[in-house]
């Protein structure tokens, strides 16, 4: 851990871009997102059914056969994440759900040099 | 002071604990692809006009799921698309299933209008199952058509002497309703051999032409409430009209009907029924048999022979109220876990684990206890 309380989970190429990655801070679990422009941490849990956010766009069995082919995911433009279960929207900056109006933890992420940063 | 970091396991979705329970999914559906599904029709002539241009199932349900959902992302596969043994066991580690009763998840084909062409589907369904799941170890529910009677004693018994058939598959409707007299040889057939009646809602009865349906226009009405409405009425039905002093042994699991209703319909049937009991000695099955009254309390007949399945859960947040509402719906007793994969009402056991309100029995009984009891496994 920094002074500033970041701490390093990751290296720049760990977490492809429009992807996220799920790790455990301190017993804390959080899942940090790609966006291609950003990196942003949010609770690794849905508040609905805590489902684990980091497996959000995750292909689906026999995708092929499928619509859409993976479970909930990354939207960039919008900075949201879709939950791979029921496909809440949570925003990755506020941590909000609008319909539910429901909110979870959102963390500072930083990148500095090669290492992803997130603060606790 | 150095920060513990670590990534997090991929495969594992819900609470370690449930790894370690033995959880029991009612509700697992398999999507076979047409194509493969229509090898299995036998009938040449049947075969003929299923590969129409029409395809197997042409008459749509309205399916308006997307409009609720952001994006309009699928809700019928929300989490993949089972065709084989292992994809449901790919699936199942996941959520930490053990064993999961799959079905052939054709739920719009009770929707269909020519009942010998949709015989053939469920015969062409059933045999799929045998070949891609119960002969591969997996425990499976056989379709039966509510349509015709006479066939589907014909399907229960011809699947009843296979392997992993555990239960019989068919569907709560606002059509005829399964108290009428007409299905006493299917109930007959089910307990002969020792089978569960399994209904599901169908998707070929959402709410649609009629003035209320038409009006309902957001997936909460549909799904959420007009199913249970069915569940419920059908629930009713069968208890009022006799069936279980006819057949108390039979077994009924009702899934996707809701399952927090259960103490409307224990006192309101007992309130209704104690004081207006003179027109059961009328009803068909009681005239037969000369009986003036049913002979328990309804409330006992919801207790003994009726399963409700889980999905979705839809737990009060607080434990408190959750733990009541369990002990009034008779949880312990009448509620079978399900999972619905890989529908959007996706229920992982995650509930369990997550929320005070379940003591260890109850939870036993939920995720495994009362499915096994029913389907002997
Ligand atoms: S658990 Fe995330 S939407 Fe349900």
């Amino acid at each position: 851990m920094t002074d500033d309380n970041f701490t390093k989970v990751a290296e720049v190429g760990d977490i492809p871009e429009g992807e996220g990655e799920g790790y455990e801070i301190d017993g804390i679990e959080i899942a940090v997102f790609n966006t291609g422009d950003d990196y942003y941490a949010i609770s690794n849990r849905c508040s609905h059914q805590r489902a684990p956010l980091c497996k959000a766009g995750d292909e689906k069995i026999n995708a092929e056969d499928t619509w859409t082919g993976e479970r909930g995911g990354l939207n960039a433009e919008a900075c949201t994440v879709s939950c791979p279960w029921h496909l809440w929207e949570w925003d990755l900056e506020t941590g909000e759900h609008e319909a539910s109006g429901q909110r979870i933890g959102t963390f500072d992420c930083t990148v500095d040099g090669e290492d992803i940063l997130v603060r606790i | 002071m150095e920060s513990s970091v670590k990534r997090l396991d991929r495969d594992a979705e819900v609470p370690e604990e449930a790894f370690e329970d033995e959880i029991v999914d009612l509700d697992f559906h398999v999507n076979p692809l047409e194509d493969e599904l229509l090898t299995y029709v036998e009938d040449d002539r049947a075969l003929d006009k299923l590969t129409t241009e029409f395809g197997p199932t042409p008459v749509m349900g309205k399916w308006d799921a997307a409009y609720g959902i952001k994006e309009g992302q699928e809700g019928l596969f929300t989490q993949g698309r089972a065709k084989y043994a292992e994809d449901v066991h790919e699936a199942c580690e996941n959520i930490a299933v053990d064993e999961p009763i799959v079905n052939a998840g054709i739920n719009n084909l009770n929707l269909q209008h020519h009942p010998v062409l949709k015989n053939a589907v469920c015969q062409a369904a059933n045999d799929y199952m045998l070949d891609h799941f119960a002969d591969e170890g997996m425990y499976t529910s056989a379709m039966i058509p509510k349509w015709d009677p006479d066939y589907a004693v014909e399907e229960i018994e011809r699947m009843a002497d296979e392997d992993n058939i555990v239960a019989a598959y068919s569907w709560f409707d606002p059509k005829v309703p399964w108290g009428n007299e007409q299905f006493d040889p299917v109930f007959e057939t089910l307990v002969e051999n020792d089978m569960p009646l399994l209904l599901h809602g169908s998707l070929a009865y959402w709410p649609q032409h009629s003035y209320i349906g038409d009006d309902m226009l957001t997936w909460t009405e549909v799904l959420g409430f007009d199913w249970p409405i069915h569940a419920m009425v059908t629930v009713v039905n069968m208890i009022m009209r006799g069936v279980f002093d006819k057949y108390p042994d039979l077994n009924v699991v009702i899934q996707e009907g809701g399952h927090w209703w259960v103490p409307f319909l224990r006192y309101r049937m007992d309130e209704f029924y104690e004081m207006h009991p003179e027109d059961v000695q009328i009803t068909p099955r009681k005239m037969d048999s000369g009986e003036t009254y049913l002979e328990r309390a309804p409330s006992d007949y919801l207790r003994d022979n009726f399963y409700l399945c889980t999905q979705p859960f839809a737990l009060p947040r607080r434990a408190g109220d959750a733990e009541n509402l369990l002990d009034l719906s008779l949880a312990d007793e009448m509620f079978i876990y399900s999972s619905d994969w890989p529908h959007q009402t996706l229920d992982p056991p995650t509930w369990f684990y997550t929320s005070r309100a379940f003591d260890e029995h109850t939870r036993e009984r939920i995720l495994s206890g009362n499915a096994r009891e029913i389907l002997d496994i």
